[in-house]
């Protein structure tokens, strides 16, 4: 789990350098001015690389916080990460 | 790389080193494509700072307009063929009918004809590499996939007239179109979701292959000036010194293929300007003699100098380095033995090895394409082709001058020099020897083609190109200062000369020249001391001019005439382009 949220930090600051762990935590469309539209796109590409996911057209309009994000990562992903941060 | 792996690159990078704006030019939205962009030039250029620009959504020609106006040094037009009629695009709804269709091919080469206007008028500014359509057309041919359509067919004609077209423009190249089924690990490069998201076409794995191959051409290698190569098992099959000259082969009906290829390649390679000598373990009386046949696939008069022996190989080698005056670093290394590679490697460390590998044909392939990439350069000038007549000329000026250089001995060569005054940014012969002459170089600097044509347009800028012949024959164009004129001073920049034109004073006259511009009196050079300009150092010191470690040195005309002796050669001068400096 904590992995996971490392991992998703990791995309964040790869995208929105200098963002320190709880304006992250904290991120939205709404609250952080450099989240716009190319933003998103590149944030989101760079979720589907790190977790190897493919996201639907419509995800794109729903992930628009790293809270949603992570719930959609363990959702999609959480099994397997779950049991690498498990044995770890 | 990966798009995580390009973002932490640009991001540990961030403000540091000298800025390289480059120029993105497309229609769609390149987000990944100039991120990938961006984390490639920046491995490639490692001191720099490179910006990567891009223009609007949808506007390729409006986006080469803001290229051409933009500080950019060098540009990638990346061209999909939504670019040449939106209708070719996925987000498009103008329909695939028949009239459509008919449209389409009316109005494609009226595209093509302002594209490569625009395009001409770019790379006169800066390096523009030209990437063709890496995505598949719409399924709109009324073939199964499997037969091409002949609209199809017309498009890709029409795009190929249009590329041939765009690549004779000067600073123009274009990615090759078979390179881009390897730019597409995964069968397709279109992503057609991130077209419908975001306008942006491209998979990652796709605008990592265009950005790292876009990064090779625009920022190529210094191409390598020598092949040194092994006879034996090399340039043919067998040992001449066993089977005789006539055992050898190189035949598609003796299975011995490999070398008959090999040879064409050194043959392209020697017409191309790259010097061939050999360094084989044998009898020079075998080896002239098997040289000599004239079943041969390329010419032996290419292979100069010739040395045969039983000692080791990198005492050839060394003895090659000196006769081309060129260092180890410039030269590649080809023998079928890894144990004479070794013994070669460790006498120079910088000589590049390669192992001929007369026994697997895939391989051989492999390494024939690495031959192309380590001679190859972006365009070929009229002195590639006289290298190797005055590698040997001055071979036998050193034969008959005896290592001497006496004003006596010069005088009788009857050579001429050329100061050719030039505002000609098209000829890339200057920008060619600025950036691969290392050994009589005021400073090392490289410079790339942007920054070269500014340099040209800057208020009193001064160029000279200078060539020379004797009686041995012509050197063509070997030596270039460029500098700016400031009121009586001239304060130079560059000046670099090939080591083909060493011991014929050719440097003096060029400085003589220098001052011999009406109103000159000091002269300002840009020095910096390298590892390897010895030469011009020596020249300096030789001439009065202290040359320790980095800074400005000034030759005032008092001083340069106090040292002045009478120089061996006749002199005329040219002037070519509408400021000339004189």
């Amino acid at each position: 789990m904590n992995d996971m949220r490392q991992r998703i930090a990791s995309c964040f600051r790869n995208v929105f350098p200098g963002l320190g762990e709880d304006e992250i935590a904290r991120a939205s469309t709404a609250s952080l001015a450099a989240w716009d539209s190319a933003a998103h796109v590149t944030l989101l590409f760079s979720i589907e690389e790190e977790f190897g996911l493919e996201l639907e057209l419509t995800d794109f309009d729903d992930l628009v916080s790293y809270a949603l994000i992570l719930n959609f990562v363990e959702e999609k992903s959480g099994g397997l990460v779950e049991e690498h941060s498990g044995n770890g | 790389m990966t798009l995580n792996e390009a973002l932490k690159i640009i991001n540990a990078r961030k403000g540091t080193g000298e800025q390289k704006p480059h120029f993105l030019v497309c229609g769609f939205e390149p987000l990944n494509l100039a991120t990938l962009l961006r984390a490639h030039l920046l491995q490639r250029l490692p001191d720099d700072d490179v910006d990567v620009s891009a223009g609007l959504y949808g506007d390729l020609t409006g986006n080469l307009e803001l290229a051409m106006s933009s500080a950019a040094i060098a540009a990638a037009v990346v061209i999909e063929w939504a670019d040449i009629d939106p209708r070719m695009g996925l987000r498009s709804a103008g329909g695939w009918s028949n009239s459509a269709k008919a449209d389409i091919l009316a109005a494609t080469p009226r595209r093509y004809a302002h594209l490569e206007t625009l395009i001409a008028r770019l790379g006169a500014r800066m390096p523009v590499v030209i990437v063709p359509p890496s995505l598949p057309l719409p399924p709109f041919g009324a073939t199964i996939r499997g037969q091409a359509s002949l609209i199809e067919l017309e498009l890709e004609s029409q795009l190929a007239s249009f590329l041939v077209q765009a690549g004779r423009a000067a600073g123009v190249r274009v990615l090759p179109r078979q390179l881009m089924p390897e730019l597409m690990p995964n069968g397709s490069g279109l992503d057609p979701r991130g077209e419908f998201l975001a306008g942006c076409p491209h998979t990652i794995a796709c605008s990592n292959g265009i950005a790292e191959t876009v990064t090779a051409c625009l920022w190529q290698t210094a191409p390598k000036k020598g092949l040194i190569t092994d006879l034996d098992n090399t340039l043919w099959a067998g040992i001449v010194g066993e089977l005789g000259v006539a055992g050898v082969s190189w035949h598609q009906e003796l299975r011995t293929q490999a070398h008959g290829l090999y040879q064409q390649m050194l043959g392209h390679l020697a017409s191309s300007g790259v010097l061939l000598g050999v360094a084989s373990k044998n009898e020079i009386s075998a080896v002239e003699a098997a040289l000599a046949r004239n079943d041969l696939l390329m010419d032996a008069t290419a292979l100069f100098p010739v040395c045969a022996s039983w000692g080791p190989k990198s005492e050839s080698v060394a003895r090659i380095l000196r006769v081309w005056n060129i260092g180890a670093s410039d030269v590649v290394f080809v023998d079928d033995s890894a144990m004479e590679l070794e013994e070669v490697r460790q006498s120079f460390p910088g000589i590049t090895c390669i192992e001929f590998p007369q026994k697997d044909a895939g391989k051989l392939w492999k390494v024939l394409g690495e031959l192309r990439d380590l001679f190859g350069k972006p365009t070929f000038t009229h002195e590639d082709t006289l290298r190797q007549a005055s590698i040997r000329a001055a071979s036998h000026l050193q034969e008959a001058g005896g290592g001497q250089a006496s004003a006596e001995f010069l005088r009788s060569l009857a050579g001429t020099v050329n100061v050719q005054w030039t505002m000609d940014a098209d000829d890339k012969r200057a920008l060619d020897l600025i950036n691969k002459t290392n050994q009589f170089n005021l400073n090392g600097r490289r410079i790339n083609e942007g920054e070269w044509r500014r340099l040209l347009a800057e208020s009193g800028a001064v160029v000279a190109v200078v060539s020379y012949r004797d009686k041995f024959g012509p050197l063509g164009r070997i030596a270039v200062l460029a500098g700016i004129r400031s009121g009586n001073e001239v304060q130079i920049s560059h000046w670099v000369m090939s080591c083909r034109a060493f011991s014929r004073m050719i440097e003096h006259h060029t400085l003589d020249v220098l001052f011999g511009m009406p109103g000159v009196e000091v002269i300002e050079f840009s020095f910096q001391a390298t590892e390897r300009n010895q030469p011009l150092q020596t020249f300096l010191r030789a001439a009065g001019m202290v040359a320790n470690g980095e800074g400005v040195i000034r030759l005032p005309r008092t001083s340069y005439m106090q040292g002045r002796t009478e120089l061996p050669h006749q002199v005329s001068e040219t002037t070519e382009g509408l400021n000339g400096p004189r």
